[in-house]
């Protein structure tokens, strides 16, 4: 299949080159660092959250933990930022790797629980405790799952790539 | 200042510190002295600790002295004897955390880790020895007596013991084709010490921005009780990250965000001192929610976000900075 011409055009723009082939140390390297600080606070926000409801640390209050979807949250608006700042800096790359879309349904469905867990346990204040566990339960195992499943994935990446950007395929 | 340098101003910490260790931590047996042995524990995990840019400055070591005058073969058993020896000093300063971890509740580690910690220390003083015995050789051939001097082909006879634990240390090359062979191995590690990470900014960093003032509804001491999962990640990262170092040294040794890494992980093991053996812990342990902690407190937590962040930043720059050490001897 032919790679899109957009790619092109979009590896050609100045910010594109700018993130790709500036030496200064807030280039790529900048972004991809905050990209991996964004991916620690979403994903430890969510995996402290998942780890309570499944029986770790049970002596701390569960309710007050809503404050760290907040956080998580706010990783994941770090991580959507810097994740389209890379993908600028190589559409190639990314777009043409089956891997990028596998780590983009992980994190769809990571987020998506996320949300569920957000509204449907810690929002609704007449439950119990106990209530807020059982019913977090599924969500806290898939949580974990599909977080691992986009950290695995997302350093897959630079190992599956087909192309290192427009025209240059990677291993050739 | 050169890797040389460096080696030799830090090779001598881990074979004097893993004796004073065990010195400690036998002596603790008479009289069963708590405390004692305590101490033997801290200087395990500090031993530990610094083991790692004792061993990652060897490999830079190596390649100054490359040449004529240096024996090969020497060099290669001491990196041998190294590549095992390091293992067996950081699992012994592991166990060790694990022990005072323990020993908060029950005042004393519990049996199985004083067995495991007498064997793994017991063993790393064996080795070590023969790690820096090894080192000595290759700048003190007078030292190396008649019948383990390398002969010309290269290959050299060892004492009895020497003999019996070199068949123990791996080959360096076959280690570190092991490590690089499939890249699915290597996304592995990567991916678990991206994992590592997740568990300690999980673990430490919340109960470091809950001290600093944030999420105050949160009571300190059952965030604490979070804390061997951050611990557990951090195993993970040191086995992870050491293994990666030994798998391909040449990506690493030369850069500067390497040791600057390596300077905010023993400024860590600072931060955790001042933490635990100057009474603050004990300050915010009994913090109930809605509680402020002393101001001392939340410079210590701070403190330790810096040099985390500052420890997956440099991480981050290692890569970019490959080359920056090269030529600076």
């Amino acid at each position: 299949m032919a790679v899109p011409l957009i790619f092109n055009t979009i590896e050609q723009t100045g910010l594109s080159r700018w993130l790709r082939e500036s030496q200064s140390i807030f280039g790529f390297y900048f972004i991809l660092l905050f990209h991996t600080f964004g991916m620690s606070l979403v994903v430890g926000a969510n995996a402290v959250v998942d780890l309570r409801i499944l029986g770790v640390a049970s002596d701390i209050p569960l309710r007050p933990l809503k404050r760290l979807f907040g956080i998580g949250w706010t990783g994941l608006a770090i991580n959507i930022t810097t994740g389209l700042l890379l993908l600028t800096a190589y559409p190639t790359k990314a777009l043409t790797n089956p891997d990028f879309y596998l780590k983009l349904t992980f994190i769809g469905l990571a987020v998506y629980t996320m949300a569920r867990m957000n509204k449907e346990v810690f929002s609704d204040t007449s439950l119990s405790e106990a209530a807020m566990i059982a019913k977090g339960k599924v969500f806290a195992r898939l949580s974990l799952f599909f977080w691992i499943g986009a950290v695995g994935t997302g350093r897959l990446l630079s190992e599956t790539a087909r192309y290192f950007f427009y025209g240059h395929p990677a291993g050739g | 200042m050169n890797y040389a340098h460096l080696h030799l101003l830090l090779n001598h910490f881990p074979i004097i510190g893993a004796i004073i260790g065990l010195g400690l931590f036998i002596v603790s047996f008479f009289g069963k002295n708590q405390d004692l042995r305590k101490a033997s524990y801290i200087v395990f995990i500090g031993i530990g600790l610094i083991t790692i840019p004792t061993f990652i400055s060897g490999f830079g070591a190596q390649d100054m002295i490359k040449g004529p005058a240096v024996s090969d073969a020497l060099v290669r058993r001491h990196e041998s004897s190294a590549l095992l020896s390091m293992w067996f000093m950081v699992i012994t300063g592991a166990l060790a955390l694990i022990g005072l971890w323990q020993a908060q509740k029950t005042s004393q580690p519990p049996r199985w880790n004083v067995l495991a910690v007498l064997l793994f220390s017991v063993l790393s003083v064996a080795l070590i020895a023969r790690t820096s015995n090894t080192g000595g050789d290759i700048r003190h051939p007078e030292d190396v007596t008649g019948k383990s001097a390398p002969v010309a082909d290269g290959t050299i006879t060892d004492g009895p013991v020497g003999g019996f634990i070199a068949h123990f240390e791996p080959d360096p090359d076959k280690f570190a084709d092991a490590m690089t062979f499939s890249k699915w191995w290597w996304t592995f590690m990567m991916a678990a010490h991206f994992i590592g990470l997740i568990m300690i900014v999980g673990t430490v960093g919340l109960l470091d921005i809950r001290i600093m003032g944030f999420l105050k509804q949160l009571p300190v001491a059952p965030l604490h009780r979070l804390l061997p999962w951050g611990l557990a990640g951090l195993a993970i990262n040191v086995a992870t990250g050491m293994m990666a170092f030994a798998g391909r040294p040449e990506n690493y040794i030369f850069s500067a965000a390497l040791w600057l890494k390596i300077l905010a992980l023993l400024l860590l093991g600072v931060n955790a001192v001042a933490f635990y053996l100057t009474g603050i812990f004990g300050q915010v342990e009994k913090l109930e929610a809605g509680e402020d902690a002393p101001f001392a407190a939340k410079l210590v937590a701070a403190s330790g976000l810096f040099l985390w962040f500052a420890v997956i930043a440099m991480g981050r720059y290692i890569q970019p900075l490959t080359d920056t050490l090269l030529g600076s001897n």
